[in-house]
């Protein structure tokens, strides 16, 4: 048990505040970020991409990185389906196929302007600015996890997980503020 | 930072994507408890350590989350070939 | 001493004054000055003191390569920053700078007693001298040393700047704005690739700066070069690092060129550039000449010289000698006598200059000393004269100057070249390496390439001299105050390699990273060795090209953006509660809730006691969560974990053990089936991702067959854990669906219902010996659930708890923490798990290493518990432990303690430990001696409360 003696390590500067994901978008010089409404997400994972379409009744993208109704393909067996609030999949009982709820894991911004890809890439080793609109994948934003999909030439959508968002968030607005 | 081609993405992508995960093709026997104490020292714990043509393992952990082969040059640090897990070496 | 501006010339603006200050005294400069040049014009030449003979510095040369003036700019409190290089400092108005490495003041230095003891100070002198005893170097040489051998002091408040970074995509990046590196932008960009071209100056233009001749086609290229849409100009801007495949680390300066209260904006930007082809174009640097007094305040390359004179109008000195091996010197002379420039002499080495250069010189009255050399110079705080003498003559003459400037010939700046691992070829025209070869697209142009035409010149070592070279004060190294002497005692005392040499010497290991030593150094180790400079080698380059702040690296990970801080969702209630929090791995977790003046022991005694009588609430939403999906879910489980898996029936939950293929344990967690093909899994907080990468890989690359996959859900569940007699009364009227009855939901089980109208997973676990639930809600859901158990808990007298009242509960039962009382040694068996091995299943990740003889035989360290002879001393975690108090130190110790708390609730202090065979020494004493006195204790087993588990059944 810590006695008297141990020094304390000093504390990072993090005041309560910095742990909040503000409520608020920002606007800064050509930049706008928004959180996106609770929504649902499914991880979708199958070596039959067939199977799973039929499992869940909608249609899959084809190649890694694409985007088709909301539903990105992240890897080889595996999509991520971004869908309104409270809409559910089949699990597929006894299938070859994985459907897991995690509608809550993550959260979602949107950044849009003419300087979204420029933000971005303050903390994305990808290159963002080459991006194809309607691609989507995932990466890092310097050492978070997030999902990237560029929604428009001046649109994207980043999903972390949620107690990262806080971070994220700041790390952004920082960005923006450059 | 390297850029590390993922045979899965078919891109070339930033290395602090990716994991490192040791050396290629050294397969789990399909039965251990059959193995020598020698044979599977050499199984856990014996790597070759080239200098030059490295066959390794990669991790795409923060991209499409697969693991995948590569031969890699470890003077230059170049990578020669990256191919999908479970083919032969190259 | 009057001031060195010269009445016209230069890219200075003479109409705008710009008012500063340097070691408190108040100048006046021009705006376009730099440091170095508005120092120069107000007639200052004394800049500082060298690193370890303290002798008297000024401006050796007018970049980057300046060892010298090395000064400390204060912007205010926290933004003090030292080892600055005059030259690099742009002014500008109420800029405060001081020199260093001098006491009490730069003209006075006590310091520079060292410079008549410098025969005493030999290379290798710290190693040599300051070698026993050992302990002696922290207390007292290196503190000595550092207090007498020293760049600027470290700034000590907190830096309120903030920085900036940034990842970059182009086609062509281009390193260097001289003309050399504009011209290579101006023609990428033809193309409509992506150009970014940087460059480290003020202004771009390199070489062409100090050429009015080129300032005409600079002004327009610089238009040219904005004016394109797909070319990004980076002033201010060095490229430190040129790594693999094109990936270059620049840093911008922002705002280190205005007043501080104009400074607006981060001070610095980091620019992680990925190229698709590197363009260098980083110019040269001139090499100083090696001889006796060549480092007095008003010696510099005549590059200095020029720079000083053409873009800053300020004349390096009242009466100005050249002394070349090199062409370029003359030009200089000829540029800077043009200039207005009194120059007393151009004295050469060679006896065969050109003609035209000769004319030249005639035609503007400089007197001319061919087949000489300067052998020594008067004056110790600034130059008063130079004496020559022709070669292998000691007939001498002095010549009255202020300033005497050398032109050695050029060293072409390969830095980057040979970061990106790019060959060298060794020039003799040159004297110097350049780039040869190279594997990334790469290449190098200009003065950098060796393709530039300075003219020609001979190198030489040391400027001869009738002096013999061991009494000559001539340095190499400037910055580190190494002498030629120095290089020839280190190759006479054996040592042979360059790489040693520079290490033995310290030649070439300043900040400045030997810009203007290296060649030298190089030349005067072949010289004495007798071989050719080829044999002798190259020391290696490595980033960052100049030295840069913390800060420009660190970007925007700093204060609350340091790292990411995870909290859950639970996290607000316990700060609105007053609860204590640590970090666990990036988690803040609330530690112990403590009520009034509590102290955290009071508050763990008091949590812990209020579960064992009563109930409590602890947030374990952190822990790991993976779910496991497919038809062969419950096969891979098998393999993975040490016990089987397949008899699990959904609805149970089962203890997993994980071990990595060599037999130690690496996490553990309770498990759930919910479905034939489903389960949930749980790990430690901080083992989460490691043990979901393991997993990965084993399905991936070892049983790609098998249809399961894996998805985290660790941060999909907030998980409130109720534990204590009277968890089921707390949570019954707020649970739909699931029948709580001990029969129908026993421990070990999970239910799936509804809490507070919102789906649950819930399992009936434990991990304090009580009966418990951890109750799995959407994370969205957990606070409200949280506070609805909190209040619906009050009714009989629940308490929240923390990590620390956690520890202290699961010792009392012995249940491990993986990481705590593990340490990557450990077996099942070691640990007191053999019962979670399954002795009959065929195999498991790690179980043929158990079979292993190491493993099997006697002595291992087993994990057992601790009582102390006196039950109100609590060990200290870590302590080691040793059978026999009495032996002498070294003593032989058996172990170590892993864990260790008061147990309110057993009224006395318990621990676990690592014990060599500790379970063959039950009953046996062991001793733990400590600062304060040597602790006894007897070896028991790991369970202190409630051996038969009676009251998980509750």
């Amino acid at each position: 048990m810590p006695d008297a003696a141990t020094p304390d390590i000093a504390p990072l500067a993090v005041t309560a505040a910095d742990l909040h994901l503000p409520t608020q978008p920002f606007s800064a010089a050509g930049l706008h970020l928004e959180l996106v409404p609770a929504q649902a997400r499914y991880s979708l994972r199958a070596r039959d991409a067939g199977l799973l379409a039929a499992t869940i009744g909608r249609a899959l993208p084809d190649r890694i990185g694409d985007t088709l109704d909301g539903v990105i393909k992240l890897g080889p067996d595996e999509w991520l389906a971004l869908l309104p609030a409270g809409a559910t999949l089949p699990l597929g009982e006894g299938l070859p196929v994985s459907v897991v709820d995690v509608s809550a894991r993550a959260v979602g911004f949107t950044i849009t302007g003419p300087g979204a890809a420029a933000l971005i890439a303050t903390g994305c080793p990808l290159d963002v600015e080459r991006m194809a609109p309607g691609r989507a994948t995932r990466t890092l934003f310097e050492t978070v996890e997030i999902v990237l999909w560029r929604q428009s030439e001046t649109a994207f959508r980043v999903d972390c997980w949620r107690s990262f968002a806080p971070w994220l968030w700041a790390a952004l607005v920082a960005g923006a503020q450059g | 930072m390297l850029l590390i081609h993922c045979p899965y993405c078919a891109e070339a992508r930033p290395e602090v994507e990716f994991a490192y995960g040791g050396q290629a093709h050294i397969a789990r026997p399909l039965d251990p408890s059959a193995l020598s104490d020698a044979d599977w020292e050499q199984y856990l714990y014996i790597r070759n350590n080239p200098r030059g043509r490295h066959h390794e393992r990669w991790r795409h952990a923060h991209g499409c989350g697969r693991f995948f082969n590569a031969v890699r040059d470890t003077v230059t640090d170049k990578f020669e070939v990256t191919y999908p897990a479970g083919e032969a070496a190259r | 001493m009057s001031g060195y501006r010269l009445p016209t010339g230069g890219r200075v603006d003479r109409a705008k004054s710009v008012s500063f200050s340097f070691d408190g005294q108040s100048y006046t400069g021009l705006a376009g000055d730099n440091l170095a040049s508005a120092l120069v014009a107000n007639g200052v030449t004394l800049f500082g003191r060298s690193f370890k003979y303290h002798r008297p510095r000024g401006i050796l040369g007018m970049g980057s390569e300046e060892p010298n003036a090395l000064v400390t700019v204060d912007r205010g409190p926290g933004r003090t920053t030292p080892n600055l290089r005059a030259p690099s400092v742009p002014l500008h108005s109420g800029l405060v700078a001081s020199s260093q490495n001098r006491f009490p003041s730069l003209k006075f230095d006590l310091g520079a007693v060292n410079d008549k003891l410098g025969a005493f100070f030999p290379a290798g002198f710290y190693n040599k001298t300051f070698m026993w005893p050992r302990s002696a170097w922290e207390k007292l040489y290196e503190p000595a040393i550092r207090q007498m051998a020293g760049l600027g002091d470290s700034p000590t408040s907190r830096d309120p700047d903030h920085y900036a970074s940034t990842y970059a995509h182009c086609e062509v990046l281009v390193v260097g704005a001289g003309p050399a590196g504009i011209e290579a932008a101006l023609a990428a960009a033809q193309s409509g690739d992506r150009v970014i071209l940087v460059d480290e100056q003020e202004e771009i233009g390199g070489g062409a700066l100090a050429d009015p001749a080129q300032w005409a086609w600079l002004t327009d290229a610089r238009a040219q070069l904005l004016a394109l849409s797909n070319v990004q100009l980076l002033e201010r801007t060095t490229a430190i690092a040129h790594l693999h495949q094109n990936f270059v680390v620049a840093v911008q300066r922002l705002t280190d060129h205005v007043a501080p209260a104009q400074a607006q904006g981060a001070r610095e930007k980091l620019w992680r550039i990925r190229a698709a082809r590197v363009v260098l174009a980083q110019g040269a640097i001139e090499r100083p000449l090696v001889f006796d007094g060549n480092d007095v305040p008003g010696v510099m390359l005549a590059s200095a010289g020029r720079s000083l004179a053409l873009r800053f109008g300020v004349a390096p000195g009242h009466a100005v000698a050249v002394m070349a091996t090199h062409d370029s010197g003359w030009h200089d002379a000829l540029a800077l006598a043009k200039a207005g420039v009194h120059i007393v002499a151009i004295i050469d080495v060679r006896d065969d200059v050109s003609s035209d250069l000769l004319d030249a010189a005639g035609a503007a009255g400089i007197a001319v000393h061919l087949n000489h050399a300067v052998i020594g110079v008067g004056g110790r705080h600034a130059v008063k004269s130079v004496t020559i003498a022709a070669a292998g003559s000691s007939a001498a003459r002095t010549l009255s100057c202020d300033c005497l400037l050398m032109a050695g010939g050029w060293t072409p700046t390969v830095h980057l070249w040979s970061h990106a691992k790019g060959s060298l070829r060794w020039d003799a025209d040159w004297a110097a390496y350049l780039p040869d070869s190279i594997d990334d697209n790469v290449i190098a142009v200009g003065g950098g390439a060796g393709a530039w035409n300075y003219g020609s010149g001979v190198a030489v070592s040391n400027l001869p001299s009738p002096k013999p070279v061991h009494q000559q004060k001539a340095f190499v190294d400037f910055q580190n105050d190494v002498k030629a002497r120095d290089i020839r005692l280190a190759v006479q005392e054996g040592f042979r390699s360059i790489e040693h040499i520079k290490r033995y010497t310290t030649n070439g290991m300043a900040t400045d990273q030997g810009k203007t030593s290296n060649i030298n150094g190089l030349q005067i180790a072949s010289e004495v060795l007798s071989k050719p400079v080829t044999a002798v080698g190259l020391t290696t380059f490595r980033p960052p090209y100049t030295p840069q702040t913390f800060g420009a690296l660190m970007g925007h990970h700093k204060d609350a953006l340091f790292q990411p801080l995870r909290r859950t969702v639970i996290d607000d209630w316990a700060v609105a509660n007053g609860a204590v929090f640590e970090n666990v791995a990036q988690w803040r977790r609330a530690r112990y809730f403590p009520q009034g003046s509590e102290t955290m022991d009071q508050a763990v005694a008091r949590e812990c006691l209020a579960v064992r009588e009563r109930v409590g609430m602890f947030d374990a939403s952190t822990l790991g969560k993976i779910e496991v999906v497919g038809p062969d879910a419950a096969e891979f489980l098998n393999r993975m974990y040490t016990n089987p898996w397949k008899s699990l029936e959904p609805g149970r939950c089962r203890y997993g053990l994980l071990l990595r293929e060599d037999g130690f344990i690496v996490d553990d967690g309770v498990s759930a089936r919910l479905a034939p093909d489903r389960f949930h899994l749980t790990t430690t907080t901080g083992g989460a991702a490691r043990v979901l990468g393991m997993m990965e890989d084993y399905l991936q690359t070892e049983w790609s067959d098998l249809d399961v996959w894996l998805t985290s859900t660790t941060e999909q569940y907030a998980v409130i854990a109720v534990q204590g007699p009277l968890a089921r009364a707390v949570i019954a009227p707020l649970v739909a669906g699931i029948d709580l009855s001990h029969e129908a939901f026993p421990h070990m089980a999970v239910r799936e219902g509804t809490i507070c109208g919102v789906p649950t997973r819930l399992f009936r676990v434990s991990f304090t010996g009580e009966l418990g639930f951890e109750v799995n809600v959407a994370a969205e859901h957990g606070l409200a659930v949280w506070q609805a158990i909190h209040e619906a808990g009050q009714a009989h007298g629940i308490v929240p708890y923390g990590t620390e009242t956690m520890h202290v509960l699961r010792a009392e039962k012995g249940y491990i923490i993986v990481g705590q009382d593990t340490d990557g040694t450990l077996t099942p068996d070691d640990a007191g798990l053999g019962w979670a091995v399954g002795k009959k299943k065929p195999d498991f990740v790690g179980k043929r290493s158990l079979a292993r003889p190491d493993i099997v035989g006697a002595g291992r360290k087993q994990l057992v518990g601790l009582l102390t002879k006196d039950p109100q001393v609590v060990l200290e975690e870590g302590a080691q432990i040793v059978a026999d108090p009495a032996q002498p130190v070294p003593m032989t110790m058996l172990g170590h303690v892993t864990s260790s708390y008061h147990s309110a609730t057993l009224g006395r202090s318990i621990a676990l430990a690592m014990l060599v065979d500790g379970r063959a020494k039950l009953g046996e004493t062991i001793y733990v001696p400590m600062p304060g006195g040597t602790i006894a204790a007897e070896v028991t087993g790991m369970v202190f409360l409630d051996p038969k588990g009676s009251r998980l059944d509750a």
